[in-house]
């Protein structure tokens, strides 16, 4: 049974499974990847059936033991939103104790051991668990007031580094010639904290030992660690100004001392972009340098630097990698090529991400984003959740199942409408992939129904109002 | 696009008039919500009245005339002999947020809004008939006698389309006010509004009600379209209902000469004290009539409860006692009558991805039902609402245990409407302090979707910001000091 130990190595390990070849990941024969996939997701299924609490539950009222096929998962998918199913009064309250009860189960570590008693906020219950276990926690951005927290451990971040270097020569070396590209660091340009508990924050510290090599290889705008208690004050804040009810917000004592020193850090950020943009101009010009943001940092970044007579400022190998849709805004049909001029590449790498998965979906040359193979991506029906059939192109909700995932369930069902297809692509690549529109369902609205209901898109409304007076 | 037979036509009606040609298409994706429609451009040469004096018709009709009119078309709305609602009824799957039995109940009731005791009702409570009539005078503290009337005045109703009910009253309403109505349908009720204008024209196309109401349907936000209707010289109301996205794309309009009457997008809540679990017998009325303020017209409305705070303790035994409410609820929710409430015609995947995400978390919270779209009763085991308690539909209600009645008042806001309270002792405490929140109706628990339209509603009163209050002042120079003799400052010290 070769396919149960490949798959082992395959799920453990993707990025040596692949000999650390991007090209290799996305030209394994279909049906192979389709055999290679379903062992891991047995596998994976079989070790955590009954060791991820919640899981158990799911998968006994659902009553599934055993998976005969790949849609079979479907069934024991979580909602997204599982990862915030805690009432927001146990954050609110420093009722970490709880909280901890609440995580445990959704991870493999016992956390029942671990003292949170003296935990004063989000940072040092982090802290704690962090001291304790191997469990590397992130948490979502915080922008609406709620925060997700998803239990990643040190072994998911450490697979996810290595498998993300491998995509990263996509424009360099698109065959997938030069191998492990042994000794090739790139120097990231981070405008925004060194490191924090946010999904995009824990990003440098990920690919300081895969990608930068060296900390002098990490130019972040702000040293130090970001607060996570400030993320969530500021989200809650603004969440509570979107819905006038600012004075009913119930700050603890501890947070309202630290608040004048969040705000004054947030300023003094915005603020110190552009300076920060120049010195790492000057400093880095002429080297290979790897940036990723959404459009709208990058575009105006650029639109600055041309407009102040730089062009081509950094090494031909440099990556701009990107991904996030147009954040609400007007996209100019000349972004790209704005970026591209400035920094000095052919290409800007689109990819689509989901903080919940462990992989960077590349867009290829035709436009399509390819999924990793240790992603297996599912289409379902919109309205009653029913996987639609692996073969052709469907357009639906877009759900994984993310096979890395080996302490905490990997399967999760998104709020995002794709169009995937489970074909070739005509770019040569073998694994599914998606159009280039996606959209998120709660954006999609009844056209123009009325009802005299208060709905969601008034608070979004208001908040999108107060976030831009904020920026 | 591809033409499927089934596209739903909906002819405009402008002034008494049917129009049927010039066909467009408007709406979503497939057959479904996809339906045809006169061109919105070839009607703005007949829509908006440019001759403010055309309302002299209106104004010159007594009272009584306009209740008969109003009495004749309510008899003629009778579903059983009215084509028109008959054939908006088949139609309603394609379109309505209801479900069949709830659009043939909510027909049913389109005769009574009608009858001469109900408008007669309406235009005293929220204007006074005398206004109405003609000049109603007063004599001013000063010796002046003013003369008060209202008139109607040329207004665009941009109406919801949750409830058929509301293309009803807007009708109603615009006759009692002897004003001219442009109504814009929306696209989930395009029908309700078009029938009763097409019961008037069949009575009498000539009828100067009849004259002042036109029916149309364009894309809301159609800019192209709405800056050539919007104009002061055409429109001097808006009256918008509701949505968030209606409302602000009005805004723009708005101008000196041009008014606003938004009746905003709401949210309803509920209190329930203590007193409902003094006895079996009490819980289950109060299960029963929270069930109602829950699932009457599937929780489509501003008005229907959502969610319900519960003064039984946040004690383990409080806990308890709301999870046996929170059950109660559930069993009554599935036995309502049909005509009242039915299983939902869609149950938002969102939603039910959410509470399907709180069964991970049975400790924080007990889920009942939810699983098939039947409703659902979500209990917090914390004095805290659901994340998403915004977005409750589809019948499904979270109850929160709070210890103190007075605890709910922290989620009162500018957005809360109705307050379904039980005892009523409790109601008489908190209505001193829940306007002051936000709150704007409060209601015995059990008739929060029960509303009467004869009162104020979200807090203003819309009838009166639908005329125009007209005063004619008499004086006499010896009985009021005229400005022309006004006396100097030196007279004045002589004096």
């Amino acid at each position: 049974m070769s396919i149960v130990a490949d798959a082992e190595r395959f799920a453990d390990g993707p990025a040596e499974y692949f000999g650390h070849s991007w090209y290799a990941m996305q030209h394994v024969a279909a049906d192979e990847l389709a055999a290679l996939q379903f062992a891991a997701l047995r596998r994976r299924f079989a070790e955590l059936r009954n060791a991820i609490p919640a899981l158990t539950l799911l998968a006994d009222e659902a009553g599934v033991d055993t998976l005969d096929e790949l849609n079979d998962v479907v069934p024991l998918l979580f909602p997204h939103s599982v990862y915030k199913s805690y009432p927001s009064a146990l954050l609110v309250r420093n009722r970490f104790a709880d909280l901890t009860r609440w995580l445990d189960r959704l991870t493999t570590f016992d956390l029942t051991g671990v003292d949170v008693s003296g935990c004063t906020g989000i940072d040092s219950w982090l802290d704690t668990l962090e001291a304790h276990t191997p469990l590397r926690t992130f948490h979502s951005s915080g922008t609406t007031g709620t925060l997700s927290f998803l239990p990643r451990s040190m072994h998911e971040w450490d697979q996810m580094g290595q498998a993300f270097r491998c995509g990263l020569f996509q424009y360099s070396d698109p065959l997938g010639a030069g191998g492990r590209h042994d000794g090739e660091w790139f120097e990231l340009i981070w405008p925004l904290w060194r490191s924090g508990r946010s999904a995009i924050t824990y990003f440098p510290g990920l690919a300081l030992p895969h990608l930068l090599g060296s900390e002098d290889r990490l130019h972040a705008l702000r040293p130090g660690r970001m607060s996570s208690d400030a993320a969530y004050f500021a989200g809650r804040v603004r969440a509570a100004a979107a819905r006038g009810e600012l004075g009913k917000l119930e700050i603890s004592p501890a947070l309202r001392a630290r608040r004048e020193e969040f705000e004054r850090e947030q300023r003094e950020m915005t603020e110190s972009i552009p300076r920060f943009i120049n010195e790492q101009i000057e400093k880095l010009k002429g080297r290979r340098i790897w940036m990723l943001a959404t459009w709208n940092v990058l575009y105006n970044m650029s639109k600055a630097g041309l407009d102040a007579g730089l062009e081509k400022v950094f090494a031909a190998d440099s990556l701009v990698t990107t991904g996030g849709g147009a954040k609400g805004q007007v996209v100019p049909d000349d972004w790209e090529e704005v970026v591209q001029r400035f920094i000095g590449v052919d290409h800007v790498q689109h990819s689509y991400v989901m903080s919940e998965i462990t992989a960077l979906n590349k867009q290829c040359e035709q436009g399509r984003y390819h999924f990793e193979p240790w992603i297996i991506p599912f289409v379902l029906d919109p309205d009653d959740g029913a996987p639609f059939s692996r073969e052709g192109e469907h357009t639906g909700r877009m759900a994984v199942f993310d096979l890395i995932a080996a302490t905490y369930w990997g399967g999760f069902i998104s709020g995002d409408e794709v169009t995937l297809s489970f074909e070739g692509c005509a770019c040569g690549r073998t694994t599914a992939h998606a159009a280039r529109e996606i959209e998120r369902y709660s954006d999609k609205r009844g056209d123009d129904k009325i009802t005299c209901v208060a709905a969601e898109d008034a608070h979004r409304a208001a908040l999108e109002f107060l976030t831009g007076e904020f920026v | 696009m591809i033409p499927t037979l089934t596209a739903l036509t909906a002819p405009a009606f402008v002034r008494g008039e049917l129009i049927t040609e010039d066909l467009v298409r408007f709406g979503g994706r497939g057959a479904v919500e996809t339906f045809q429609t006169p061109n919105p451009q070839k009607l703005l040469g007949a829509l908006p009245l440019f001759d403010p004096s055309s309302l002299r018709d209106l104004h010159e009709i007594p009272f009584e005339e306009i209740v008969a009119f109003l009495a004749a078309v309510g008899e003629a709305l009778v579903l059983q002999r009215n084509a028109h609602l008959q054939e908006a009824l088949e139609l309603s799957a394609q379109f309505s947020d209801m479900t069949a039995p709830l659009v043939r109940s909510s027909f049913e009731q389109l005769p009574a809004l009608f009858t001469p005791d109900a408008v007669r009702e309406l235009a005293d409570a929220t204007i006074g008939i005398r206004y109405l009539q003609g000049w109603v005078p007063r004599t001013m503290g000063d010796g002046r006698t003013a003369s008060i009337r209202a008139f109607g005045a040329r207004a665009v109703h941009i109406i919801a389309g949750n409830s058929p009910l509301i293309a009803a009253l807007s009708i109603i309403r615009n006759a009692i006010a002897r004003s001219d109505a442009i109504i814009k349908t929306p696209s989930n009720d395009p029908l309700t509004a078009l029938a009763i204008a097409r019961t008037m024209g069949e009575l009498d196309p000539a009828h100067p009600i009849t004259r002042h109401l036109s029916v149309a349907y364009w894309k809301g936000g159609d800019t192209a379209f709405e800056e050539q209707l919007f104009q002061p010289a055409a429109v001097e109301k808006i009256i918008a209902w509701g949505g968030f996205a209606s409302v602000t794309h009005v805004v723009r309009y708005v101008q000196p000469g041009l008014e606003l009457v938004s009746l905003d997008p709401k949210r309803s809540a509920t209190i329930i004290g203590r007193e409902a679990f003094a006895s079996p017998e009490a819980l289950n009325e109060v299960a029963r009539r929270t069930a109602t303020d829950v699932g009457a017209l599937n929780q489509l409305g501003c008005i229907n409860a959502r969610v319900v705070y519960v003064a039984c303790g946040t004690d383990p035994d409080g806990i308890e006692r709301a999870n046996r409410l929170g059950e109660a609820i559930y069993t009554e929710l599935q036995r309502l009558p049909e005509q009242l409430s039915t299983r939902a015609k869609w149950f938002d995947p969102e939603l039910k991805a959410d509470i399907d995400a709180l069964r991970a978390s049975p400790e924080w919270y007990r889920v009942f039902g939810g699983r098939e779209g039947e409703g659902a009763v979500i209990v917090s085991q914390l004095d805290e609402p659901v994340e998403f308690a915004r977005r409750l539909s589809g019948r499904v209600a979270n109850i929160v245990p709070i210890d103190d009645p007075a605890d709910a008042m922290r989620e009162m806001n500018a957005y809360t409407q109705t307050v379904g309270i039980y005892p009523e002792s409790l109601k008489s405490t908190l209505r001193e302090t829940l306007p002051l929140h936000g709150a704007q109706r409060l209601v015995s628990l059990g008739y929060a979707a029960h509303p009467s339209v004869a009162l104020p509603q979200d807090a203003i009163e819309p009838v009166r910001r639908m005329v125009k209050w007209i005063v004619d002042e008499r004086c006499e120079p010896d009985v009021v000091q005229p400005l022309w003799a006004s006396t100097t400052r030196e007279e004045a010290e002589r004096r």
